[in-house]
């Protein structure tokens, strides 16, 4: 009698085990990579973070997917003959949320870390400090590719359910994603440049504003000044100088349905494709030395 | 050179430096180091700015160093440091915690960069959360943390990928005296229950003290003694009295001791007598002679103790030496 009771009456013993050694497998170097930068990626949308920092991301987000929406669906109400509005166009139009987006969410990989010094927590593990900078730079890039294939991609469905011809669509929306993704090489290393030197978040947002859509407005204003007074060369040199107007001025020389005031031709179409794939290493260098530089502090 | 960090490597210790130098410009932040830590607690003593942030940072690979070689765990520094960051882990001395993230979700995440799958990482975070002591606030974000609960988060996330070797830069600093005392318990656990190699800085000799199972003292960036902690505190062959009275009664005892045959000088409020003199080597014969004395006088005897080295002492014989 007495023995059943004690039987029944203890059953959950909590044991301590002690300290446990762990023995089973450890990932390599590309998989924690892959592993950071799909971390990188979700946090750039606020995806695993608050409910606060996923606000922005998807508000600029609605914005920029709004107008593909009501282009679609004219275009599938209405049987107009072409999209109104060409992919790598519709790029250019939207390129104030682009860059706003690109600004804003550019601190959250590149200036978290650096402020709340965790970095240190990362460079002690084993990815290096290039390899981290690299593959945080990846993370954005996608982000920000992401913000505007998604768009392009939209027109492009809407356009076949509108019946418009495919293999004219298709080479179209292809050239677009191409500049695309140029693009967002230049606008995650530009961003992710300033965010991880000025560490406030409001300075940082601010910096990449002037460095994206001030000069971006001081550049098309010099252009078309430069048009009107007939001095082209000077228009195609400054367009040197800003991420879109070299992403729009390519654009335009490939036939993607932009027009800008100062079209480069010749060889100077070169000298934009080189120096848009110079302006994205220098920054992904730079990202690699500011980090060695912040491991070794 | 190589040779001598081959044989030292050799013989499987924890890490081996040799000749280990790092200059900043003029600054000397190490130089000429040659040290040799094995299993167990290690602690490193020194002031601020003797070099202890240095080292672990060259011993993770975070810094060249100017010259010299070291190894940890048998891989060697410059060829080898991304093997020793995957079997180390690292508690730095400053906050390196983000505010608006939960220990819980920071440790996995953690874990997770020094390659632990999904579900391991998340038991380990929790395992490992469960023993430097944080409960329910594991899930609470960091930022509104207490620094003792800081210190343990950090101590977390230094753990959870189960390393070999773990490096702890000032673990209690900024803890009051109980937390103190929790986290140097914690430590001693790491270094025997836990079984993992301990490398602790502290510039407090007396928490070393306790905790350590050896001991390096480092000062402006050189080598001044390493061994084991017993040795710091072995007893020096001396002798402590403590008489009833003031500095005349001690001076009394003193003048009547040296007439006996033991030499001894003042030391605050008692006479430190020198190491007795070999016809007086029986193991009691020195405190007969004291007991006498001071019946003779008679003076109160209020202690009478083997003198003890400490610490601290080191650096008096450093300076000394200097």
């Amino acid at each position: 009698m007495s023995e059943s009771a004690q039987g029944t009456g203890r059953t959950g013993v909590i044991h301590d085990l002690g300290y446990r050694h762990y023995d089973g497998r450890r990932e390599g170097t590309g998989a924690i990579a892959l592993n950071l930068f799909t971390t990188g990626l979700r946090h750039v949308y606020g995806l695993g973070r608050s409910g606060r920092s996923k606000i922005l991301p998807f508000l600029l987000l609605g914005m920029s997917v709004l107008p593909a929406l009501i282009v679609v669906g004219v275009l599938v109400l209405t049987g107009l003959s072409d999209l109104p509005i060409t992919y790598a166009g519709y790029v250019n139009q939207t390129q104030l949320l682009i860059s706003l987006f690109a600004a804003a969410q550019a601190p959250v990989l590149f200036s978290r870390d650096l402020r709340h010094r965790s970095i240190v927590l990362y460079l002690a593990r084993p990815l290096s400090a290039p390899i981290f900078a690299i593959t945080r730079w990846l993370s954005l890039v996608v982000s920000i590719l992401l913000f505007t294939a998604i768009p392009s991609v939209l027109l492009f469905v809407g356009a076949l359910l509108a019946g418009l011809d495919v293999s004219d669509q298709t080479s179209s929306l292809l050239k677009a994603l191409c500049l695309q993704v140029l693009l967002a090489t230049m606008l995650a290393g530009i961003t992710g440049l300033i965010s991880s030197v000025s560490l406030r978040r409001g300075f940082a947002v601010v910096g990449s504003v002037m460095a994206l859509i001030v000069l971006s407005g001081v550049v098309t204003a010099v252009q078309g000044i430069a048009d009107a007074q007939d001095s082209e060369g000077v228009g195609i040199v400054a367009g040197l100088f800003s991420p879109w107007s070299l992403h729009s001025g390519l654009a335009d020389a490939w036939g993607a349905g932009v027009n800008v005031f100062t079209p480069p031709d010749g060889a100077w179409v070169l000298a934009y494709v080189l120096v848009g794939l110079l302006i994205a290493a220098a920054c992904g260098l730079g990202l690699v030395a500011r980090f060695r530089k912040v491991g070794a502090r | 050179m190589a040779d001598v960090t081959g044989e030292i490597i050799g013989q499987a210790s924890v890490i081996a430096t040799v000749g280990l130098t790092k200059h900043y410009g003029t600054v000397h932040a190490l130089t000429d180091l040659t040290v040799t830590v094995g299993d167990g607690v290690t602690g490193l003593v020194g002031a601020n700015g003797a070099g202890k942030s240095t080292l672990i940072k060259i011993l993770l690979g975070l810094l060249e160093p100017t010259s010299g070689q070291a190894s940890v765990l048998g891989h060697d520094i410059e060829q080898a440091s991304q093997d020793i960051r995957r079997l180390v882990g690292y508690m730095p001395e400053h906050d390196c915690l983000p505010p608006d993230v939960s220990a819980s979700d920071f440790v996995v995440h953690m874990a997770r960069m020094s390659g632990l799958g999904a579900s391991p990482a998340r038991e380990r975070a929790a395992d490992v959360l469960r023993h430097v002591g944080l409960e329910e606030e594991r899930y609470r974000p960091m930022g509104g943390y207490s620094t003792g609960m800081k210190q343990r988060a950090k101590l977390a996330q230094a753990l959870v990928h189960d390393p070999r070797l773990v490096f702890l830069d000032e673990p209690t600093n900024g803890l009051d005296p109980a937390a103190r005392n929790d986290m140097l318990r914690l430590v001693q656990r790491i270094g025997s229950e836990f079984g993992i190699a301990v490398l602790v800085t502290s510039h407090l000799l007396g928490e070393l003290e306790q905790v350590s199972d050896h001991v390096i003292v480092l000062d402006g960036g050189h080598l001044l003694r390493s061994s084991a902690t017993g040795e710091f505190l072995e007893r020096t062959g001396s002798l402590l009295v403590e008489v009833i009275g003031t500095a005349t009664e001690r001076d009394r005892l003193g003048e009547a001791l040296a007439l006996a045959g033991l030499a001894c000088r003042p030391r605050g409020t008692m006479v430190a007598v020198d190491p007795p003199p070999p016809e007086l080597t029986g193991e009691t014969a020195a405190y007969d002679i004291i007991r006498d004395v001071a019946a003779d006088l008679g003076l109160g005897l209020m202690r009478l103790q083997p003198d003890r080295r400490h610490l601290e002492d080191v650096f008096l014989d450093g300076a000394a030496h200097v």
